[in-house]
């Protein structure tokens, strides 16, 4: 996150994307989610005021929207998860369009792009010396309403912005096919040889996951007078420690469970894959470990002889 | 696929809050074992302790505040709402916590949360419950539970076992099931020790020395994983098929309710899809980290 004076603007000609995803606003790496005291011998319980504070998320790019979209799959299922979806209520995302993604962005095989505009609730997309402003939801035209100081858009603007969403759409040259990983994925789950391949180099540091905008794992802990939420993250063997067994605890078996739950087991159950193509995993990685370099090396048919571990 | 619909199952938030934890208070502690100890409790509050309800099978998040929460099935059956139940080994930080508390003594409990036994479905059959050690917790409720409407089921027979005679749990339980007439109780232990007299061998050993029959029966099956593990070829070869054999699964969690992450087998959720599968499920599972 970039702190800002509030004046200079011309962190909007460098900026490309931030290094900590926006999740961090609405599930932050670290929330007290209850404090507990003993009053009479008996405890009392009580939750943090409700935020009632509203937020606005200012140049969100496109990819960090659509996450914000597939991580709410989560915290709406079955039981609401109320401290992440008050601050998801109370927040408008006002987006930017990339006109310079990095080169390990891949978003456009994902189902978006770099100028998508579905997720955020008005738009910004830069035609050189001004923005074109786009109102996509009723939240962004109201905001749009209140905003003194802008002009209507001329014919040549929005000629100029279709260009620019072009130009970034062709700039984004990375690609993965989803299709032919979609096929693949189930019937590699059981090649260990494959997974202990691609996980080789991988120290387990859980960079990829806490950077990552769609994961969203936590674990909850007490300190003294208060329970607390935390990111947490399945590279780490602890992660699925019981006494006695640990179903993850080789390196491979979480590599596989990483890309398997954004690729195989999100899509069975909220039917999208849990990745936006950010590149975040790939250009913060301390190891250069690259995801789209595993789903595009996936075998095309399950190799013979591998065991299974359990069960049998 | 998708994911499965939940919505039915009774809920009861503190403060619409799922993490916010009811206040309970330890009525009684039984010393089951060494390491072993069963806790009753009852909520603090009336309205909650008249109100709640839960299935055989479910189980509840309990807190120790300052220490932390975990996961334990209900031990005690729906039929007998006396009190609640849950037994605890000791084995890290929550449990040794929990088994430093007295009577008394407040605890948090979140719930009731998962699955249930299938009571539709183990209606009218035949049932055989096997179980080892501290897996016979989860069983209990269920075989209190039906022994409550026991004209509504046929023959009931139970194997249970544990390491050694000192590492049987709810031996008051094991008492009355073998003096129930209705009930045929098998007892064994791992390895011969001093003063035991009864059956001697591994839990799958002795199921399949006992031949339970498969024909309108069905297995329920709890215990260290590889007991499970070595418990369905036992009654696969006895003619169950994988819908006849029932289990519940344990892994590592935090939140109860397919959110925070980690008691994943594949695409399914042990904590909000489970804990209950039948063995037909497990073999469908995509994954084999169960």
């Amino acid at each position: 996150m970039v702190a800002w004076d509030g004046n200079d603007t011309g962190f909007l000609d460098w900026y490309r994307n931030t290094i900590i995803p926006p999740k961090v606003n609405f599930l932050p790496n670290m929330e007290k989610m209850f404090t507990f005291r003993k009053d009479d011998g008996s405890y009392k319980l009580e939750l943090p005021a409700p935020e009632e504070q509203k937020q606005l998320i200012f140049g969100i790019r496109p990819c960090d929207a659509r996450a914000m979209a597939i991580i709410d799959m989560v915290f709406k299922d079955a039981y609401e998860d109320t401290y992440y979806l008050n601050r998801r209520k109370n927040t408008l995302l006002v987006g930017m369009g990339c006109v310079n993604p990095y080169d390990s962005c891949f978003c456009t095989s994902l189902g978006l792009g770099p100028a998508e505009t579905t997720d955020v609730d008005v738009m910004f997309t830069d035609i050189g010396e001004e923005f074109i402003i786009e109102e996509i939801t009723d939240k962004g035209k109201e905001l749009l309403a209140k905003t003194e100081g802008l002009e209507d858009a001329t014919k040549d603007d929005e000629a100029k912005a279709s260009k620019a969403k072009d130009t970034a759409y062709q700039k984004v040259t990375r690609k993965i096919d989803t299709g032919e990983i979609g096929k693949r994925l189930p019937a590699a789950f059981e090649n260990e040889k494959f997974w202990e391949k691609i996980s080789a180099k991988c120290v387990s540091c859980g960079i990829c996951t806490f950077l990552c905008p769609t994961c969203y794992c936590f674990d909850i802990n007490d300190e003294k007078d208060a329970r607390y939420r935390n990111w947490d993250s399945c590279s780490f063997p602890l992660y699925t420690q019981m006494p006695a067994e640990n179903p993850r605890e080789e390196k491979w078996r979480r590599v596989r469970q990483k890309v398997h739950h954004k690729y195989a087991f999100y899509p069975m159950l909220f039917d999208i894959i849990a990745c936006t193509g950010c590149g975040r995993c790939i250009r913060l990685c301390p190891v250069n470990w690259d995801i789209t370099q595993t789903l595009s090396s996936l075998p095309a048919e399950a190799a013979a002889g591998t065991e299974k571990k359990n069960g049998d | 696929m998708a994911i499965s619909d939940i919505s039915h199952r009774n809920r009861y938030l503190a403060e619409g809050n799922v993490y916010l934890p009811h206040i309970a208070v330890i009525e009684n502690i039984v010393d089951e074992t060494p390491g072993i100890r069963t806790f009753h409790f009852n909520f603090k509050d009336e309205k909650l302790r008249e109100e709640f309800t839960f299935e055989s099978g479910q189980f509840g998040e309990y807190s120790v505040f300052g220490t932390g929460e975990a996961p334990f099935c209900i031990s005690s059956s729906p039929t007998r709402r006396d009190h609640l139940e849950f037994a605890v080994q000791r084995a890290g930080r929550v449990t040794n916590a929990l088994h430093r508390l007295g009577v008394g003594a407040e605890i948090g409990f979140r719930g009731p949360f998962g699955n249930s036994f299938p009571l539709n479905y183990l209606r009218g059959k035949n049932l055989v419950f096997v179980a080892g050690g501290i897996g016979m917790a989860p069983l209990r409720s269920l075989i209190w539970n039906v022994i409550d409407s026991r004209d509504k089921y046929g023959d009931i027979s139970i194997i249970y076992g544990a390491r050694s005679p000192d590492d049987l749990c709810f031996k008051y339980d094991v008492e009355a099931w073998e003096k129930d007439t209705t009930v045929k109780m098998t007892i064994t232990v791992d390895r011969e020790a001093e003063g035991w007299t009864g059956n001697v061998g591994f839990v799958p050993s002795v199921t399949e020395k006992v031949a339970p029959s498969a024909k309108d029966a069905a297995a329920i099956v709890c215990g260290p994983p590889v007991m499970i593990r070595f418990t369905f070829p036992v009654l696969e070869k006895l003619g169950f098929a994988p819908e006849q054999i029932i289990t519940t699964l344990e892994k590592r969690m935090k939140c109860g309710i397919g959110k925070c992450g980690r008691c994943n087998i594949g695409d399914v959720y042990v904590c909000r899809d489970g804990p209950v599968f039948s063995f037909a499920q497990i073999k469908a599972f995509n994954s084999d980290e169960y």
